[in-house]
């Protein structure tokens, strides 16, 4: 690790102060992505500005139509809440299978779709549920929200203080672990609102994507034997250790149907 | 009586509330500095200049060393304790792995080519990064398949060759014969995984130099403080009266940590230099790429069966990667462990293996739990399971068929080693019944026709267990004698201190030795207490490996406090005024028989330090010291069985059930022995399904540096194990003990394998290598469905 300053703001705003303020700051929430990034000197920041000190974003609520999150709620509190169990479940199924207890425990959220690490869940739970990441100074839609591998849509100097979705009719998630990470080698958000269908994939490229034709198929007929036939192509997708564009392309169709059969 | 009872482990309360001390929490008066190193990036690489000004410059840095340094000041190399020997005749071509690079050429990644000391770890890693390295990068060789093909690079071109040596064993023209008159003849790449230990602590060590007193300490995550003590006075020349090696409370070690590492010299030099106490705990990173790997075999093997299924002979050829570097113990593998337990728990007349040691762009290879057995079980199994089903035979069946009944035990293989007791058919019978085989056939039938695969996988094997006698493990190449040492230490007051020279490090000695020394000393558990892992204070020891501990140790044990009783009874029955022999020990007393007259155990020791009343010639105090050679290993048996479900769509294989049924000889606490077997299980359950220390074929560079890539089993992907035992008591030693601390990670990986394969064996699929991770199974689904 390398040396930095650290911060505890009490409020946003001030929160937003000391990062502009910065030559290269960077926010803290869970610490689940960043830390171990620092304690492999991959990157350095020259200050660090620890939110856990924000009270007023730990929360977890329903705002008439829309259930919205607070940047500091953790993956644990997301899975036990009775409100997106009643909301949403297929959020809460994502939020359960995050990681492991101890990264559960501190990990959020926010801090994984700020990370958009390509094989994280989040981001497939923001797109797949057409959620909206809300800024210190805008609403920004899920769709425009990733730009590719570990970038987003955020400005320097912007915090994230939630995010909100709509309550989709049905929703499911089904999602393939890394046997080593337990991250996602490839894992499928399925939602259907009105006559319309999502489906968001993580895992499989360098971001998360949706599938048109899984989407058009599932929005005539939201079951998973509507998709029978349907395959990705493997171009583009990640090769590594866990898995080859072929693999991954094969799991988008299985899991996809599964994510159908769980919602 | 202790022995036999699942007594709680008395180390517990420490370790289950995060107090137990490991070679990280030890601090000392003067500040401790922190060492870091500078390690190569590249597989194979020239080194052209190493410059360390700037390095040396940066804040709190205390000293930088190089390979130039410790040629300089004429520091030294740890040979082998099990050194290679070549049985063709060709001489062993051995080169030690150097502690920091002193040639100028990296051969693996994660080789030392600096040491930073400084104020605090941060500091040192800095002035790492200070260091300016001018690399010529060299063609790598990282796959051990092709570690002897034409055109692959050398690793070490002196040799002219990447063969480090060649061995061969069995009864050639038997086997020869056997295979022409085979009725059918099985044949399989059997290729065993890279795999490493990975102990929840990592490698750590702290050197301390006390100049006024001219005495050296090392701190040390090790199996075996003695042995690496001796090894010192070849690495840094240190006079081995003036070392005290400490390897206190440490965090599994699994034959892993049994090595004089390279960083564990360099801390105690790094002590020197600066007069201070340098510290050095290893991240996960460093070592998964440092610590030694294992396994890594390329087998290719054969199996004749005559018409009823009856294993005629068998002939492998096997590729054992060596690594960059000959390890210290890695011949204990090749020329000792691997070849001698080939016929498993079978009555096979014909064997022969050729094997092949090769050098590769890799990290060293060693020891780690199981130790040769674990690949040769699996190349075994492999074919004994295809053979059995390409002959329309149940496995199980053909398996007991070649079981070696009890009635040719003391049994001897066609390897030349003699089993000298266990009752294998009873084993797969008490496996039978255990299982319900015949209701889980029908299931499997039941699921296949709603297209859900589900496997039985099967093993059965003979371990060598219990080094020692030390003849017989001279004679098989160990430099070291292989007995262990006890001291039992009464004092006046009656309360005891054991010694032991074994080293437990998740064993349980704490309870087990106890427990052995409190029912030969007829006196309660708890007025016993054990030390061992220190040279200061216990008198020698061989340490803690190979399952060996209670067989030696533990024997040894027994052995001193039975010394003591004799002497305790001779000054108790002048005591009481009878003869020796009319006394009885009970309850810490000592009770003439049949009569109400005793003394307390208490009474008879304060004597022994402080009466001048004794018997003619008894010598005063009550301590007496056992260093125990065994008559022989001890053999332990077993018969696992385990049910996989495969998921086609994804490759996903879900252990269901696993049994084991063990003969471990006697069992001292049933309770330790299960845990043996579940964590044994666990790591060989990793090997089967997920691990892997991967390279790049052609970067050679090493893919799987953290957990993130390098996959062990979670909680979740381990069943409820069902653990029996069948108790054959080895005549070996006194207590009729053989160890069981390998039979998981032997058994696991064949068995898993096996039913994985019968899962899908339907598509067409013959063999899928270890570890048979989803996407590989998919791939073979694949492959088998296109008829490739
Ligand atoms: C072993 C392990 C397994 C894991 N498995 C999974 C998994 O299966 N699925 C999964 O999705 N994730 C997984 N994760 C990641 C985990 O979910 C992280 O918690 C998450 O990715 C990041 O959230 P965090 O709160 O820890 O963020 P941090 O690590 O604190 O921050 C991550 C990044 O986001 C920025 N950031 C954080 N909050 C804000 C904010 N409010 N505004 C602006 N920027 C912000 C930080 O500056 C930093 O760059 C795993 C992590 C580990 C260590």
């Amino acid at each position: 690790m390398y040396a930095f300053n650290y911060h505890r703001p009490a409020s946003v705003a001030e929160a937003v102060k000391i990062l502009k303020a910065s030559s290269d700051g960077r926010c803290l929430a869970g610490g689940m992505s960043l830390i171990p990034t620092m304690k492999h000197r991959l990157s350095s920041s020259s200050d660090l500005i620890d939110l856990n000190g924000i009270k007023e974003l730990s929360y977890i609520r329903r705002e008439g139509d829309q259930l919205v999150i607070g940047a500091l709620a953790r993956h644990v509190e997301i899975a036990d809440s009775a409100e997106v169990k009643k909301s949403i479940p297929a959020l809460a199924a994502l939020a359960g299978g995050v990681g492991d207890p101890q990264v559960r425990n501190r990990g959020t959220f926010c801090g994984s779709l700020c990370f958009a690490d390509p094989a994280a869940d989040c981001p497939a739970g923001l797109v797949g549920l057409n959620g909206t990441v809300i800024t210190d100074k805008r609403r920004i839609a899920a769709d425009q929200f990733f730009e590719g591998l570990y970038e987003t849509a955020l400005e320097k100097g912007e915090i994230v203080t939630g995010v909100s979705f709509p309550i989709p009719e049905k929703a499911g998630w089904a999602k393939f672990a890394n046997l080593a990470s337990r991250y996602a080698i490839v894992a499928v958000m399925v939602a259907k609102t009105g006559g319309t269908a999502r489906v968001a994939v993580t895992g499989a490229k360098a971001s998360v994507f949706r599938v048109a034709e899984m989407e058009a198929a599932l929005a005539k007929n939201f079951s998973a034997a509507a998709l029978d036939g349907i395959k990705v192509s493997s171009a583009g997708m990640n090769g590594d250790l866990h898995g080859d564009p072929d693999y991954r392309a094969n799991l988008v169709s299985v899991m996809a149907k599964r994510a159908v059969q769980a919602s | 009586m202790y022995v036999g009872q699942p007594i709680r482990r008395r180390e517990d309360v420490r370790f289950l509330t995060g107090r137990g001390l490991f070679v990280d929490d030890v601090q000392m008066t003067q500040p401790i500095a922190h060492a870091a190193f500078l390690r190569s990036p590249h597989a194979h690489a020239k080194i052209r200049s190493i410059k360390t000004e700037r390095a040396r410059g940066l804040p709190g840095v205390l000293t930088v060393l190089t390979g130039a340094d410790w040629v300089r000041q004429g520091h030294g190399e740890a040979d082998g304790v099990w050194p290679v020997n070549d049985r063709s005749g060709k001489p062993a071509r051995t080169v030690n792995r150097p502690f920091i690079c002193v040639d100028n050429v990296v051969r693996c990644v994660g080789e030392i080519v600096a040491m930073v000391v400084a104020e605090d770890r941060h500091q040192a890693l800095d002035a790492c990064e200070a260091i300016e390295v001018d690399y010529e990068p060299l063609p790598a060789n990282v796959v051990t398949a092709k570690a002897l093909d034409a055109g692959t690079p050398l690793v070490h071109p002196k040799f002219g060759t990447n063969e480090v040596l060649e061995t061969y064993h069995g009864n050639k023209a038997v086997v020869d014969e056997a295979f022409k008159k085979a009725h059918h003849i099985t044949k399989l790449e059997v290729p065993t995984n890279r795999v490493t230990a990975s102990p929840i602590e990592p490698r750590a060590y702290m050197g301390h130099y006390d100049p006024l007193n001219d005495r050296y300490t090392v701190w040390t995550t090790h199996q075996a403080p003695h042995i690496v003590r001796q090894y010192f006075t070849r690495s840094l020349h240190i006079p081995e009266h003036k070392l005290r090696v400490v390897a206190p409370d440490v965090g599994g070690g699994f034959g892993m940590k049994l090595y004089h590492y390279p960083e564990e010299p360099l801390v105690l030099w790094g002590a020197i230099e600066t007069e201070r106490p340098v510290k050095w705990t290893g991240t996960r990173s460093e070592c998964l790429m440092g610590d030694t790997h294992a396994r890594d075999h390329y087998t290719v093997g054969e199996m004749a069966f005559d018409k009823g299924g009856k294993i005629l002979a068998m002939r492998f050829k096997t590729l054992a990667a060596f690594g960059a570097y000959e390890s210290q113990w890695q011949a204990s593998i090749t020329n000792a462990y691997h070849f001698t337990m080939l016929s498993l728990a079978y009555d096979i007349p014909g064997i022969f293996t050729q094997v092949k040691g090769v050098y590769t762009n890799c990290t060293p290879v060693d020891a780690y739990r199981g130790a040769g057995r674990p690949e040769t079980v699996y190349q075994v199994e492999r074919l004994i399971e295809n053979g059995a089903k390409e002959m329309g035979i149940d496995p199980f069946e053909l398996r007991q068929k070649n079981a070696i009944p009890p009635e040719k035990i003391p049994y001897t293989t066609a390897i030349g080693i003699t089993y000298d007791s266990g009752d294998p058919p009873e084993l797969f019978r008490k496996m039978k019944k255990l299982c319900n085989y015949e209701a889980l056939r029908e299931e499997q039938k039941k699921l296949r026709a709603q297209g859900i695969c589900m496997g039985i996988g099967i093993c059965g094997f003979f371990d060598m267990a219990g080094a020692g006698p030390v003849k017989m493990m001279n004679d098989l190449g160990a430099k070291i004698g292989c007995y262990d040492v006890a001291s039992v230490r009464v004092h006046p007051s009656g309360k005891i201190t054991v010694f032991a020279g074994s080293h437990s490090h998740g064993q349980s000695h704490a309870t087990t030795w106890t427990q052995i020394a409190a029912d030969r000393l007829g006196i309660p558990i708890e007025d016993i207490e054990l030390v061992e892992g220190d040279t200061d204070r216990v008198p020698f020891g061989i340490g803690t490996w190979g399952s060996r501990s209670l067989s030696t140790a533990g024997v040894a044990v027994a052995v001193a406090a039975g010394r003591v009783i004799e002497k305790a009874k001779k000054l108790a029955a002048h005591m009481l005024e009878c003869a020796p022999s009319d006394l009885v020990i009970e309850n810490g007393q000592f009770i003439v028989k049949g009569t109400d007259k005793k003394i307390a155990f208490a009474e008879v020791s304060n004597a022994a330090y402080h009466s001048g009343d004794r018997p003619k010639g008894l010598e005063i105090g009550l301590e007496e010291t056992a260093f125990y050679d065994p008559t022989d290993c001890t053999y332990p048996s077993a018969v696992h069985l385990c049910v996989v479900i495969v998921d086609p769509e994804t490759g996903h294989v879900k252990l269901r059930n696993y049994w084991s049924v063990d003969d471990v000889g006697r069992v001292i606490n049933p309770m330790v022995f299960e845990g043996q077997v579940h964590g044994g299980c666990t790591q060989g359950i990793g090997q089967a399904l997920m691990e892997e220390c991967a390279y790049d074929p052609s970067s050679g560079q090493y893919l799987s540096g953290t957990f993130m890539d390098y996959a062990i089993p979670h909680a979740t992907d381990i069943p409820m194990f069902g653990v029996e035992s069948h108790v054959t008591l080895t005549p070996s030693n006194p207590l009729g003990a053989k160890g069981g601390g390998e039979s998981g990670t032997i058994a696991a990986p064949a068995c898993i394998s096996n039913g994985v394969i019968d899962a899908l064996y339907h598509f067409g699929i013959r063999q899928i290598t270890q570890p048979m991770t989803p996407k590989k199974i998919w791939r073979a689904i694949q492959d088998a469905k296109a008829g490739r």
